[in-house]
C-alpha cells in the first residue's frame, strides 16, 4: 500500500457541510480534495425539504438577534451562545452567497427569497425552495465544486484517521469500486460525514448515515459532545420513517389523535403545530402511549389546505405519502409518528471547527459546535452546514498553508492493512444484518423519545453483548462497528445526564430540567477500549436560562 | 415496549425476481431467480436488501436515501429504467409477474446492478454546469430580484437528481454515445432559463453543435422514464425555442423548427412538403422528393401547390403576434403553456373546468410537432 496522494486539506464527506468547506478552503488558496463513500449529490443533505434559517426579513421584520434568542431557547439553554450568535450573524450573507451562486429559491411577490414560518421561530425565517431546499443546495454546491474542478475521491469509504506526532495527517480509505486500501495524506482533515440516524429502526436518515466520522474521531481519542441528544422528528411516515416535512405544518396542517382532536392544545396551546420538535414528539408519544393513537401513529391532516395548495407547495410530500404509505393527502390524513432524525451531538469543536487534535476539524451534523444544544430548530441544521462548513474550511486552509509537511508513517498503513485482513478473514459467527437490526430496534425501545434508567442500563449491556458478537462477524459493513461504538457513548452520556432537557426526556425519574447540576455538555472519550465521561461548561453571552414554554 | 416500535409486524408477501448478475472482471453473466418474504409495503429496494442480507451478500447495487431523492438506485425492471426505491412491489406480486432486474443501459456495467457513471458525469460537466456570473450583483449585496414566474421556467429542470434513468433509455445515445443526452441538456436548460446566468448565448451556441440538441430523435423515452418529472425532452424543446429566439439557427433542426412557425403563420398549416427544401437546401431536397411524394400519396401532407390556406389562419397569425408582443416566445411560453394545460387537466380530472379553450365542433385544429 502506498500513499495515493497528498493534499493541503482533505474533507471527508461531501454533503452540504463538506462541499461548503472544500469550496472555502480552495478559495483561500489550498489544494483541496474530498472523500465520499457516495457521490456528492447523493449525500443526505439533499433530502432536506423544509428550508434554511436566516434573518433576511423578507416575510416580516426579523434580525439576527431574534434568531439567536429563538435558537438559544429552542436548545433548552444547552447551546453555546457565542457559536449561536456567530451562526445567526453570518447566516444572511451566507444565504445571499448561495443565491448568487444560483440556488433556485422560491420567491416572494417582489422577487426576493421567500421565507416561511417554522417551529419555535419568532418570525417566518425559513428560506426555502418549494419542498426540495436541501436538493437545491446540494446541486448548487456541486456546481461550484465542478466549476473549481475540485478532486473528489468518489465511492471511497474513509475508515481510519492517520495520526502522527499528535497531529492528524490524513485518512485511510477503502476503495469501494476497485477494492483495496488507499491512503490520502493531508495537512488538515475536516470530518463532514453527517448523522447517525441508522442507530434507530425508525429514522428519517439515509442508509449512509452511520456516524462514521464521529466514530473515527472517537477512535483517535477525540471527544464527542452531547451524544445523548438525538432529536426525534414528530412527523415521520409509518412504516419506513420517511420524513414528512415540517413545512406541511408551516403551511397549516393539523395533528390529530384517534378522537379527531387537535391534541397539541393540551401541550402547546399557543404555538400548537408550530411548537418545538421535542415538545411535539413527546406530545405524540404520550397520546400513543395513552391509547389515543391510530395503530401506533397520530394523523397529519392537510385536507383543509385544498388540492391546489397541496399540489403547488407540497408536491413532493404528496408523492412520498402516496409511494410509501399509499395515502393521498388531498383526500386522507397521513399516519405519522416520532422517528430519529438529527444528532445534536457530535465531534466536539470550537467556533472554527477545530477539535482537540491538531489538524483535525469537523463540521455539519457530525460536529457539535454546539448551536443546537439539547434540541435543534427546524431549518437551523442546513444553515449550520453552510456557515460552519465555511468557517472550518477557512481555518483548515489557513493552518495548512502555514505548515509544510505531511508524514504518513508506514507503520500506520501496515497496521490498518493487517487489521482489515483479519476482519475479512473471519468466516464464522453472525451476519451483520441481524446485529444491525437488533441494535436499531433496541435503541428505539430503550433510548427513544422517553428514557428510563433501567432501560438505558439494559441497553448499555445489550450493546456490549452485540459488540462481542460483532467481533466474530465477517465484515460486510465497517459501518456497524462505528454504530456500536456511538451507541455506547450515547448510553453512557444519557445515563449521566440525570435531568430532562430538550431531546433527553426522563419523565419517570428526572422530569425537570436541572440548571444547577446539568447546565453543561457531556463529553465522551474512548480510553483503553472503554468510554470515559467528562463535562464541559456551556458558553453564555446574553441569555440566562428561563422556563421554556410555547 | 411502546407501540411505535413495531415496524416489522406488518403482513408479508412472497416476492419473486430475476436478476441479471454480472462480473466485469470475468465477464460472467447469469440470470438468477430469487424468492423472498417481504413486508407488503416493500419497494424493489427493500426486496434487494432482503436478498442481500439473507440470501446472497455478494449482490451489488447502489442505494442511500430510500426516498427518491439521492438518485443512487437507478436500474432496469423488465427493460425500462426505474428507481428501485420508488417501485412498490405489491401490485407486481399480485399480478403474478416475475420481473427481471438488470443494470441501466447506455453505461458500462461494473458489477450486477452497478454501472460506471463516468460517462454520465463527463456529459454533465461538458455543458458547463454552473451559473456564469457576469451581471452586476444587486447594489445592496442581497439577492437578485426575480419573479417566481421567471423561476418557474426552470422548476422542472431543477428537480433532476442525476439518477441516469433517462440516459439509460435514450435512443440517440444508443446510436451516438457522444450525444450530450437528456440529463446534461436538461441541466443546460436549467442555466439558459435562469435570468441570473450571463452565458445564455454561448451556451446555446455550444448546445447547437453536433451531438447537441438537434441530435435528439424525439423518442420521448426520457420523459417517460424520468422518475422526477423533469421531462428532459421538453427541456430540449425549450433550448430549441431559445436558440431560435436568439437567432441561432445554423442547425438543420433549427431551420426546420423555424419553418414550422413561418408556415403556420402564413397558411395556418404546416406545409411539410416545403419543409425539406427550406431546411436542407435544394440538392438534398431532390433526393428526398421520392419520400415526400410517398407521404403525399398516403395523405400525410397536403400537396404543395397551390398553397392551401386554412380557414382560421388569421387566428394563427394573431396568436403568433400576441406571443411575440408579450415576450412569451422561447422557454417562458412553453412553461406557461404547460402550466395552463396542467391546470386544465387537473380541474377536468376533478370535474371542474376553468378557462378551458373553446373548441369548435367539427374543426380539426392544426396538428404540429417540433
Ligand atoms: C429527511 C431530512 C430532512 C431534513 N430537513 C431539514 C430542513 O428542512 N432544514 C434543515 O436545516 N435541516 C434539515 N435536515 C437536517 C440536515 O439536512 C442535515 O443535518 C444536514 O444536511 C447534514 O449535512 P452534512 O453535510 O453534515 O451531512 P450529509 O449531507 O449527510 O453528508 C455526509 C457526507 O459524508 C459522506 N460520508 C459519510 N461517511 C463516510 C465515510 N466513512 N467515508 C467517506 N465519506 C463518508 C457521505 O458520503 C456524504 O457525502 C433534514 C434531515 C433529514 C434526514
Ligand atoms: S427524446 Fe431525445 S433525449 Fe429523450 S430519450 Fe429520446 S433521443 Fe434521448
Ligand atoms: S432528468 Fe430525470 S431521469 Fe434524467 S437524471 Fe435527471 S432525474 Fe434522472
Ligand atoms: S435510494 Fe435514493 S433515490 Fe433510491
Amino acid at each position: 500500500m502506498a500513499v495515493e496522494a497528498k493534499h493541503d486539506v482533505v474533507v471527508i464527506g461531501a454533503g452540504c457541510a463538506g462541499m461548503r468547506a472544500a469550496i472555502e478552503a480552495h478559495d483561500a488558496g489550498a489544494d483541496v480534495a474530498l472523500v465520499s463513500k457516495i457521490h456528492p449529490t447523493r449525500s443526505h443533505s439533499g433530502a432536506a425539504e423544509g428550508g434554511i434559517n436566516a434573518a433576511l426579513g423578507n416575510a416580516s421584520e426579523d434580525d439576527p438577534e431574534t434568531h439567536a434568542y429563538d435558537t438559544v431557547k429552542g436548545s433548552d439553554y444547552l447551546g453555546d451562545q457565542e457559536a449561536i450568535e456567530i451562526l445567526c450573524q453570518e447566516a444572511p450573507g451566507d444565504v445571499y452567497q448561495l443565491e448568487h451562486w444560483g440556488a433556485v429559491f422560491s420567491r416572494t411577490e417582489d422577487g426576493r427569497i421567500a421565507q416561511r414560518p417554522f417551529g419555535a421561530a419568532g418570525a417566518p425565517r425559513t428560506a426555502y425552495a418549494a419542498d426540495i431546499t436541501g436538493h437545491v443546495l446540494v446541486q448548487v454546491l456541486y456546481e461550484q465544486l465542478s466549476r473549481r474542478e475540485l478532486k473528489v475521491y468518489d465511492e471511497y469509504f474513509a475508515w481510519r484517521l492517520v495520526v502522527d506526532e499528535d497531529r492528524c495527517q490524513g485518512v485511510i480509505c477503502w476503495d469501494l469500486l476497485d477494492g483495496g486500501l488507499k491512503t490520502i495524506g493531508a495537512k488538515t482533515v475536516i470530518i463532514a460525514t453527517g448523522g447517525a440516524g441508522r442507530l434507530y429502526v425508525g429514522t428519517t436518515n439515509a442508509y449512509a448515515c452511520t456516524g462514521d466520522g464521529m466514530a473515527m474521531a472517537l477512535r483517535v481519542g477525540v471527544a464527542l459532545e452531547d451524544m445523548e441528544m438525538m432529536q426525534f422528528h414528530p412527523t415521520t411516515l409509518a412504516p419506513t420513517g420517511v420524513l414528512i416535512t415540517e413545512g406541511t405544518r408551516g403551511e397549516g396542517a393539523y395533528l390529530l389523535n384517534s378522537e379527531g382532536e387537535r391534541f397539541l392544545k393540551r401541550y402547546a396551546p399557543n404555538a400548537m403545530e408550530l411548537a418545538s420538535r421535542d415538545v411535539i414528539s413527546r406530545a405524540e408519544q404520550t397520546e400513543i402511549d395513552e391509547g389515543r393513537g391510530v395503530e401506533g401513529n397520530v394523523l397529519l391532516d392537510m385536507r383543509h389546505l385544498g388540492a391546489e395548495r397541496i399540489l403547488e407547495r407540497l408536491h413532493g410530500t404528496r408523492e412520498l405519502a402516496m409511494t410509501f404509505a399509499g395515502v393521498d393527502p388531498i383526500y386522507e390524513p397521513i399516519p405519522v409518528r416520532p422517528g430519529a432524525h438529527y444528532h445534536m451531538g457530535g465531534v466536539d469543536t470550537d467556533v472554527w471547527g477545530r477539535t482537540e487534535l491538531e489538524g483535525l476539524y469537523a463540521a455539519g451534523e457530525a460536529a457539535c459546535v454546539s448551536v443546537h444544544g439539547a434540541n435543534r430548530l427546524g431549518g437551523n441544521a442546513l444553515m449550520e452546514t453552510i456557515t460552519y462548513g465555511k468557517r472550518a474550511g477557512a481555518h483548515a486552509a489557513e493552518w495548512a498553508l502555514t505548515h509544510t509537511t505531511v508524514a504518513v508513517p508506514e507503520s500506520v498503513e501496515r497496521d490498518a492493512e493487517r487489521e482489515l485482513k483479519q476482519l475479512l478473514a473471519r468466516t464464522e459467527g453472525e451476519r451483520p444484518w441481524r446485529i444491525r437490526d437488533e441494535l436499531a430496534a433496541t435503541m428505539h425501545e430503550n433510548f427513544g423519545v422517553f428514557r428510563r434508567e433501567e432501560q438505558m442500563a439494559r441497553q448499555g449491556e445489550l450493546i456490549a453483548g452485540l459488540r462481542e458478537r460483532y467481533e466474530n462477524v465477517v465484515v460486510q459493513a465497517l459501518e456497524l462497528g462505528f454504530l456500536l461504538e456511538l451507541a455506547t457513548c450515547m448510553v453512557v452520556a444519557g445515563r449521566a445526564r440525570k435531568e430532562s432537557r430538550g431531546a433527553h426526556s426522563r419523565p419517570y425519574d428526572f422530569p425537570e430540567r436541572d440548571d444547577v447540576n446539568f447546565l453543561k455538555h457531556t463529553l465522551v472519550r474512548w480510553r483503553d477500549g472503554a468510554p470515559e465521561l467528562d463535562w464541559k461548561p456551556v458558553t453564555m453571552t446574553k441569555w440566562q436560562p428561563q422556563e421554556r414554554t410555547y | 415496549m411502546s407501540e411505535a416500535i413495531l415496524y416489522t409486524d406488518s403482513p408479508t408477501m412472497d416476492v419473486r425476481l430475476k436478476i441479471w448478475r454480472f462480473d466485469s472482471t470475468t465477464g460472467d453473466r447469469e440470470l438468477k431467480e430469487y424468492e423472498v418474504e417481504a413486508p407488503e409495503w416493500a419497494t424493489l429496494l427493500d426486496v434487494l436488501d432482503i436478498i442481500k442480507d439473507r440470501v446472497d451478500g455478494s449482490l451489488a447495487y447502489r442505494k442511500s436515501c430510500r426516498m427518491m431523492i439521492c438518485g443512487s438506485c437507478g436500474m432496469r425492471m423488465d427493460g425500462g429504467a426505474v428507481l428501485a426505491c420508488k417501485t412498490r412491489m405489491a401490485d407486481i406480486v399480485a399480478s403474478g409477474r416475475v420481473p427481471t432486474i438488470s443494470a441501466m443501459g447506455n453505461l458500462p456495467i461494473v458489477k450486477d446492478l452497478v454501472v460506471d457513471m463516468t460517462p454520465f458525469w463527463s456529459k454533465f460537466r461538458a455543458i458547463g454546469p454552473w451559473l456564469r456570473p457576469g451581471y452586476d450583483r444587486p447594489d445592496d449585496g442581497k439577492e437578485y430580484r426575480i419573479s417566481q414566474e421567471r423561476m418557474n421556467v426552470i422548476h422542472k429542470e431543477s428537480l433532476c437528481i442525476n439518477c441516469g434513468c433517462c440516459v439509460s433509455e435514450c435512443n440517440a445515445m444508443e446510436s451516438d454515445p457522444e450525444f450530450l443526452g437528456p440529463q446534461a441538456l436538461a441541466k443546460g436548460m436549467r442555466f439558459v432559463g435562469d435570468p441570473r446566468d450571463a452565458g445564455t448565448v454561448e451556451r446555446l451556441e455550444d448546445y447547437n453543435d453536433s451531438h447537441g440538441i438537434w441530435d435528439c430523435t424525439r423518442c420521448y423515452y426520457c420523459n417517460e422514464r424520468c422518475p422526477k418529472g423533469v421531462d428532459p425532452r421538453d427541456a430540449i424543446a425549450k433550448l430549441g425555442a431559445e436558440s431560435i429566439k436568439h437567432g441561432i439557427d445554423r442547425d438543420m433542426g433549427a431551420k426546420h423548427a423555424k419553418w414550422f412557425v413561418k408556415s403556420a403563420m402564413t397558411t395556418g398549416w404546416l406545409r411539410e412538403a416545403e419543409l425539406v427544401p427550406k431546411t436542407q437546401g435544394i440538392v438534398s431536397a431532390i433526393k428526398q422528393t421520392g419520400f415526400a411524394l410517398e407521404l403525399a400519396r398516403h395523405g400525410k401532407v397536403p400537396p404543395p401547390f397551390p398553397p392551401h390556406v386554412a380557414e382560421r389562419v388569421k387566428e394563427a397569425r394573431l396568436l403568433y403576434d400576441l406571443v411575440k408582443e408579450q415576450g412569451r416566445d422561447g422557454a417562458l411560453g412553453i412553461v406557461q403553456g404547460e402550466h395552463a394545460l396542467a391546470r386544465i387537466e387537473f380541474l377536468e380530472e376533478h370535474g371542474a373546468r376553468l378557462n378551458a379553450p373553446e373548441i369548435q365542433p367539427g374543426v380539426e385544429p392544426p396538428h404540429a410537432e417540433g
